[in-house]
């Protein structure tokens, strides 16, 4: 394993902010520090060299930035968040005409997805909307073609099943070529969208945003601004989801929220 | 990132996977008294496990357990347990931070992600322990406390219900104290207290 010391993570963040505008510095160091590390090491290198790679024009410093922004996530990951959205959020959102959702942070999909079987099965998906945006624009181009691996559907369908999924997660997927391909249907009310959360500004009004295990990546000061963001995106009454090791303390807005549920962080903006 | 200076804070970490949930246990029994330091269990846990081991373990000692959020400072005479499907890293804030990149050994949370991440804050560590388990996870992140100068123990692999994890360790680096079933709760005393 290839270590980097903090002080040459500095190094690194400037480094890659020079070459390709990318500014690290409002990330959360200890996850950068991890994932620098094993970075380094699965390319067998150490930081001077890493440093002496990054040259303008070179895809190298695009491959280290999409290494430390990737989240890995999952269908129906944390499968009672979705019988609680079911069960606390849905009732909320039946007067309305139009429903805009945003999955902030979607990586390759996989929440956004859920959210669309979720509303499928409610009889709530053609009347939404579902904006799904990342800064990553390799896993946004995953999510757009969304295919998943067989063996990851495996867990999805599990995920689904907990969380008290109608039928059965291959009615949204068929199979080629050995890959699960999500059915156009339920793509069809998902807008994929390059957007970055500590940059990019408001572009719609929500009634519900899951941006769940984001919050994770911000440091304490950068964290307050995207919180600022959300709550600008969000519809009075509308809803915010975080993931399930994330609260609202120091977020700077958590006497604007009611807490829904305190384990799954799902929270109402009341004010 | 700055380290906090201010009031001393010295870590004890615990690492350990299948066959080490009773020797957890009986650890917690051993803390009768306030502790000097933040005491951290990595215990590898499946992503569903919905059991949540503070109150699990509620009756084994007084002193206050939880499974920390992300950003929670890290305090003395505290109990905390990685939480399922993320990683639990020490920041020299001295806060807690989660992590979602792969998993280390099939496993999330790794104890090398918790044991490294201590041993890059610049936080003390006055102990780490490594205990039954069945992948080689944790050998590196003990290494390379012992490396930093701190001290390091690890289960006597034979007496381990899965021996791998300590002897993957011991393979690393041959210099780890060896805890003995039969003299456990003494030298585990002598590191607590």
């Amino acid at each position: 394993m290839v270590l980097i010391e903090y002080s040459e993570l500095e190094m690194l963040i400037s480094r890659i902010r020079e070459i390709s505008g990318f500014d690290f510095s409002g990330y959360a160091r200890p996850s950068l520090l991890r994932r620098a590390s094993r970075y380094l090491t699965r390319h067998d290198m150490n930081v001077e060299e890493l440093m002496q790679h990054i040259e303008p024009g070179g895809g190298i410093v695009y491959d280290l930035i999409q290494e430390m922004t990737v989240n890995y996530s999952e269908m129906f990951r944390d499968p009672e968040f979705f019988i609680k959205v079911k069960s606390e959020v849905f009732s909320y959102l039946e007067s309305y005409p139009t429903l805009r959702f945003w999955v902030a942070g979607c990586a390759s999909g996989e929440e956004a997805f859920s959210l669309a079987i979720l509303l499928k099965e409610a009889g709530f998906l053609e009347r939404s909307l579902i904006y799904a945006t990342d800064l990553n624009n390799r896993v946004l181009n995953a999510a757009r073609e969304g295919v998943f691996t067989l063996s990851s559907t495996r867990t999805f369908s599990e995920n689904y099943l907990l969380a008290s999924g109608k039928g059965s997660l291959s009615d949204y997927y068929h199979v080629a070529y050995s890959k699960a391909v999500i059915s156009p249907e339920l793509r069809k009310n998902i807008v994929f969208s390059l957007h970055d959360l500590t940059g990019d500004g408001v572009f719609n009004e929500f009634q519900f945003i899951s941006c769940r295990n984001v919050m994770i990546y911000f440091t304490l000061e950068l964290r307050q601004k995207v919180f600022k963001l959300l709550y600008d995106s969000l519809s009075m009454l509308g809803f915010l989801c975080l993931g399930k090791r994330e609260t609202l303390r120091y977020s700077g807005i958590e006497n604007n929220f009611k807490v829904i549920d305190s384990t799954l962080n799902i929270y109402q903006k009341i004010q | 990132m700055k380290a906090v200076n201010g009031d001393a804070l010295s870590l004890v970490l615990i690492g350990g996977s299948s066959g080490s949930f009773a020797i957890f246990e009986e650890i917690l029994t051993l803390l009768v008294r306030p502790i000097s330091f933040a005491l951290v269990f990595v215990l590898h846990r499946g992503k569903s496990s919905v059991s949540v081991l503070p109150e699990l373990f509620r009756n084994k000692t007084d002193i206050s357990m939880s499974e920390p959020h992300h950003l929670d400072r890290i305090d003395s005479n505290r109990i905390y347990f990685a939480y399922p499907d993320y990683h639990l890293l020490i920041g020299p804030d001295r806060r807690f931070y989660y992590d979602l990149s792969e998993k280390d050994f099939f496993s999330r949370p790794s104890i090398d992600a918790t044991f490294i991440s201590a041993a890059m804050s610049g936080i003390p560590v006055k102990a780490a322990c490594l205990f039954s388990g069945s992948s080689a996870d944790g050998a590196f992140g003990m290494k390379l406390l012992a490396d930093r100068g701190f001290a390091t123990y690890v289960q006597n692999p034979a007496e381990a219900e899965s021996a791998r994890m300590p002897s993957e360790a011991l393979k690393l680096w041959g210099k780890h104290s060896i805890l003995n079933r039969n003299t456990f709760s003494t030298a585990m005393q002598n590191i607590i207290y």
